[in-house]
């Protein structure tokens, strides 16, 4: 105890803050956040006439006229009413006025209660800070009147006697760690930068290379669509003439068949192009993924032309007579040679591809012969849209 | 010092019950000038609307927060008018003049009454004050040209 006495010294709270200047502090700090609150009261009320008036103007512009009094100076009224309800004197600041619209008079308004909220947001940040350090105040003026003391001791590393000596290494632990912990800290920064400096690199690497790739894959693709396409219509010249005659040995069995195979056309992209094969106009199915199925349909559609809507596939689930009125439209269509589809082969694959998912179902027949005549732009520039 | 709680007292009733009465006849006599104001204002124009013979008008009418719509009186032969809590009193315009040259003198009068309220009152504190000085023993010359200036 001595020795602590010698070295630390001892001062009470009180005398360093004094209870009543902690109080006069604390009863300072409730003042301002008085005058903050009071504040932000007619803030809010501004936020209310603003939002009252908001409406207010929305309303007005419903109806011609309003009957209203017209005040005349503060102590009289005329009976009156409102003209031009859409027209709105606002007024900017400065004394500027502007004449406005309903709409544009609420977007003012809608910009002004911005500004609003914003400042009611900071004056209550404001007033919640004031009133952290009220309690502060309150808290420093309660323990002055506790008579806390303050005891402060100077450290004196000279004085390592018996019983100061068993903090050193921990001392020294506690010194050399935080310098190791340091230099691995930085190592691992440093490496970290490096690998992602790397990282880095290899990504602009293969992303260079993935652009040659896909110039080459994507003309590639064109060219074997090109083929495949020709091929389909091939198929499908050879496949029509069979139909033909297959249909009109079929004509009846055909047609119950083609009522059972619709429906089924709607659950599976497989089943469709199996089905569409089955009424004999593309046989090749070159691909399996769904834009060149989706191409290939198409392909049918023009052939079809002005029955396709029975076959499109949202609308499979019609009745069966247009399936049937479709078969007797193919086998006048079958017999045109294929440089009608192929024609079509050209406008589909560039157009469609876009945007048959969504137009697929209303526009597809109009699409196909509007862009029939349109120039054959490459797949590949197309695709790079 | 045993003129020391008198003087306290003398203070305390000055701080503690005239200036605040001093503050609040002068707030009530500012409301009144305004009222003052606002009917000498219509009774100008109410005035300037005889004169030019006028028998309909446009305004603006402020819908608040500066924001104005056109507004159409068709007829003006007829006023309402605030005759105070929340009466009005619809008034062809020689009526109105006459109401507002009525509430003018009363309001002239309720001027003159705060005003001698006042007057009181400042003349009570200075009483008070030149009481204070004297317990106190001090010289009268000292206040005297602080006062002036």
């Amino acid at each position: 105890m001595e020795e602590t006495g010698k070295k630390g010294t001892v001062t009470s709270l009180a005398s360093m803050f004094p209870v009543e200047e902690a109080l006069k502090g604390a009863k300072r700090v409730q003042e301002t956040i008085y005058e903050k609150e009071k504040d932000l009261g007619h803030l809010q009320d501004f936020v209310a006439e603003n939002s009252n008036l908001v409406n207010l103007v929305k309303k007005l512009p419903e109806e011609l006229n309003h009957d209203i009094m017209v005040p005349f100076g503060k102590a009289a009224f005329f009976p009156g009413r409102l003209i031009h309800t859409n027209e709105f004197l606002v007024l900017l600041g400065e004394g500027y006025y502007v004449e406005r619209t309903s709409k544009q008079t609420i977007e003012i308004l809608k910009r002004r209660e911005n500004s609003l909220e914003s400042q009611v947001d900071s004056l209550e940040a404001m007033i919640k800070d004031l009133k952290a350090k009220a309690s502060f105040f309150d808290t420093m003026a309660s323990e002055a009147a506790e008579g806390l003391v303050e005891i402060r001791e100077d450290y004196v590393e000279e004085n390592s006697s018996g019983w100061e000596s068993k903090p050193v290494p921990t001392k020294q632990n506690a010194s050399i760690f935080p310098e190791a912990e340091n230099e691995r800290v930085v190592d691992d920064e440093e490496y970290a930068r490096m690998i992602s400096r790397l990282d880095e690199l290899e990504n602009e690497e293969l992303a260079a290379e993935k652009e040659d790739e896909s110039d080459k894959n994507e003309k590639d693709t064109a060219q074997l669509n090109e083929i495949s396409y020709q091929k389909e219509l091939d198929y499908d010249l050879r496949d029509s003439e069979n139909f033909r005659s297959k249909k009109s040995l079929e004509q009846t069995s055909g047609e119950s068949n083609a009522t059972a195979a619709f429906p089924n056309k709607h659950n599976d992209q497989e089943d469709l192009t199996d089905d569409v094969n089955y009424i004999g106009l593309v046989v090749e199915s070159s691909s399996r993924d769904e834009p060149s199925e989706q191409k290939k349909l198409e392909n049918n559609m023009k052939i079809l032309k002005s029955s396709d809507k029975s076959i499109l596939p949202r609308e499979v689930k019609e009745n069966v007579q247009a399936a049937s009125t479709s078969r007797s439209e193919v086998q006048l269509q079958s017999s045109k040679p294929a440089f009608d589809s192929h024609k079509a082969f050209t406008g589909s694959i560039v157009e469609h591809t876009e945007n048959l998912q969504t137009s697929k179902e209303n526009s597809t027949s109009s699409q196909v012969s509007s862009i029939q005549p349109s120039k054959p732009v490459s797949r590949f520039k197309m695709q790079r849209k | 010092m045993d003129s020391h709680p008198k003087v306290q007292k003398y203070e305390e009733f000055v701080d503690g019950r005239l200036k605040p009465d001093l503050v609040r006849a002068l707030a009530e006599r500012d409301k009144v000038f305004e009222q003052q104001k606002v009917f000498s204002d219509l009774r100008r124009n109410i005035e300037n609307l005889e004169k030019n013979s006028v028998t309909s008008l446009q305004t603006l009418v402020n819908l608040g927060s500066e924001v104005y719509m056109q507004a159409e009186v068709p007829d003006t032969q007829h006023i309402f008018v605030d005759v105070g809590l929340g009466f009005h009193v619809e008034f062809t315009w020689s009526e109105a003049l006459n109401f507002i040259t009525k509430r003018e003198e009363k309001l002239a009068r309720q001027i003159e009454d705060y005003t001698q309220l006042i007057a009181s009152i400042k003349a009570q504190i200075k009483l008070l004050c030149e009481g204070i000085r004297e317990l106190l023993e001090l010289p009268a010359e000292r206040t005297v040209p602080e006062r002036v200036f």
